[in-house]
């Protein structure tokens, strides 16, 4: 492959009045990904270049970017995949620059919290001293596992077609935690997440596009998990949801006799 | 959550999509494009049952202004206006009919763990899509020959 | 749960709108002869099946449709405190849509 033509987006902050479009050339290495490109571009050509990146293997979610029009971490992008030698890379659209690539998640983190994402358990003080794990099915595990593997990167929130004009919406992220938390059987917060989600700005202004599913890069699903909130909303609304047990806490093993009769040590 | 979430209170620059997110905000399939269609038919359906109404209300100054209503709306333009309300019609209810049952999770399979290289349920389940587009393409062009002949 | 509630309903007005209109649109458009003649009108505005029709057609569309407009303009950000005006209006535009809406199969059916 030639060398490739990185068009990335530049803005400062007090200088820019809006963000305009760079131009760099760098040269093509057999399995380098966008994050490459970028790191090569700031070591070797501009070192006021702005991007956020971590991990650099797709688990921090860190460098999520508009990559050739579609949201996609940075690391987890090989050049090669895009299939064009220009490479076109600006911030998430539906979040506030900060400079350059540099993206403002704050939105989504505070989003994130409104919908209490931890175990509400029953039992406080099991809660605070832990004696024990809890018991769930491979099944009851399967049934929120998936949505568990949320980086936060911020992917499906950019692909997001409301998120595109209703600040106030709380997003797939949000949402597909709610549901993954509601589901979990050692959690009993499904009530308070409900109503959350039940706002004028909650789960139904969600309108199955499919955008975060496509973007996300994890393989979470969101719109699933937001698609089965809103049946489990729908149900308890109308009182047909089934009521369940909270998962149990696993109890110490009973002392046993031994199957066979032990001979005593002759060495004490 | 505030009104100002978008974090230009803290001098960032809003980077909102807008509108235009609605009608193109990136390389995405086809789902992404039924629901901006399915919002543009429902509008153009409100549209015209507003105008509908007004219509019907002819009826009540009698025939004459009835006889004269309907023959202004003989004309082909007024009829490729009728067969576009139709079509968007077919549209927008078997489209809403296939939002209703993935709305409420069916159709759309169950959460499995996810292994790469990474699907998601609504890919998995896009034949539906297709089967509900081959009968709307269907009704549609049934719905114009009934026109045409 | 106001909102599920709201939705459910527009669940409800969709598919009573998949059979009603259905069915508007056969006879209006897709049937043989002409149903828009003065006398096929007046045939069905003296029909207190057809009465019935149209008054659960009428309130299953009015509701349907600003349910969606509401939707679309929820989505412009509008806060809490605006919401409440706009459920407000919404409501008065759609029973004073649903008043009209009444009024002429029903002047019809009487009148003739």
């Amino acid at each position: 492959m030639q060398d490739l033509s990185f068009k990335v987006q530049r803005y400062l902050p007090g200088k820019d009045k809006k963000p305009y479009i760079q131009e760099f050339t760098v040269p093509f290495r057999q399995g380098m990904t966008v994050l490459d490109g970028l790191i090569y571009i700031k070591e070797n050509i501009d070192n006021t270049l702005s991007f956020r990146s971590s991990c650099r293997m797709g688990i921090c979610g860190a460098c999520g970017m508009l990559i050739n029009n579609f949201p996609m971490l940075a690391c987890h992008t090989p050049v090669e995949e895009l299939e064009t030698a220009r490479v076109e890379v600006r911030s998430l659209p539906n979040f506030a620059i900060i400079r350059d690539l540099v993206a403002s998640l704050d939105p989504l983190f505070e989003k994130h919290k409104s919908i209490k994402p931890y175990v509400i358990s029953p039992d406080l003080k099991e809660a605070e001293e832990p004696i024990a794990e809890f018991l769930q099915s491979p099944d009851e595990l399967e049934s929120y596992v998936q949505f568990a593997y949320c980086v936060k990167c911020g992917l499906c929130m950019a692909a997001c077609p409301t998120v595109a004009t209703d600040a106030l919406f709380l997003g797939p992220q949000p949402l597909g935690q709610a549901y993954r938390y509601c589901t979990d059987r050692r959690d009993t917060g499904a009530k308070e997440r409900f109503r959350e989600a039940d706002s004028p700005h909650g789960v139904w202004l969600c309108h199955l596009a499919g955008a975060c599913s496509e973007a996300c890069p994890k393989g979470v699903d969101p719109a699933l998990a937001i698609q089965l909130l809103k049946r489990a909303m729908v149900f308890d609304s109308l009182r047909l949801r089934k009521k369940r047990t909270p998962a149990s806490v696993a109890q110490p093993p009973a002392e046993s006799k031994p199957k066979i009769d032990v001979p005593e040590f002759t060495v004490k | 959550m505030e009104a100002n979430a978008s974090g230009s209170e803290k001098g960032y620059l809003p980077n909102r999509l807008g509108v235009k997110g609605w009608v193109w905000g990136g390389r995405y399939t086809i789902e992404r494009y039924l629901y901006t269609l399915h919002r543009l038919t429902g509008l153009g359906l409100l549209l015209y049952i507003t105008l509908h109404l007004v219509m019907n209300g002819y009826r009540l100054s009698g025939a004459e202004s009835w006889t004269d209503l309907m023959e202004l709306f003989g004309g082909s333009g007024f009829k490729v206006g009728e067969y576009l309300v139709m079509a968007a019609f077919i549209f927008h209810a078997l489209n809403g009919g296939r939002l209703i049952l993935q709305h409420l999770g069916y159709t759309l399979g169950s959460p499995k763990p996810p292994i790469y290289p990474y699907g998601y349920s609504m890919r998995r389940r896009r034949p539906i899509v297709w089967v509900m587009l081959a009968v709307i393409v269907a009704l549609a062009i049934y719905v114009l020959v009934e026109f045409v002949t | 749960m106001k909102e599920t509630q709201l939705k459910i309903l527009q669940y409800i007005s969709g598919i009573g709108l998949f059979f009603f209109v259905g069915a508007h649109l056969l006879v209006s458009h897709l049937s043989s002869g002409d149903p828009t003649t003065w006398e096929s009108v007046l045939g069905r505005a003296t029909s207190s099946g057809w009465l019935a029709f149209y008054i659960i057609l009428s309130i299953f569309g009015i509701y349907h449709g600003l349910h969606g407009l509401r939707t679309i303009i929820l989505e412009f950000s509008l806060p809490n405190p605006a919401v409440k005006v706009l459920d407000w209006s919404l409501l008065a535009v759609g029973l004073t849509v649903f008043g009209y809406a009444l009024y002429i199969p029903i002047n019809a059916f009487i009148v003739g």
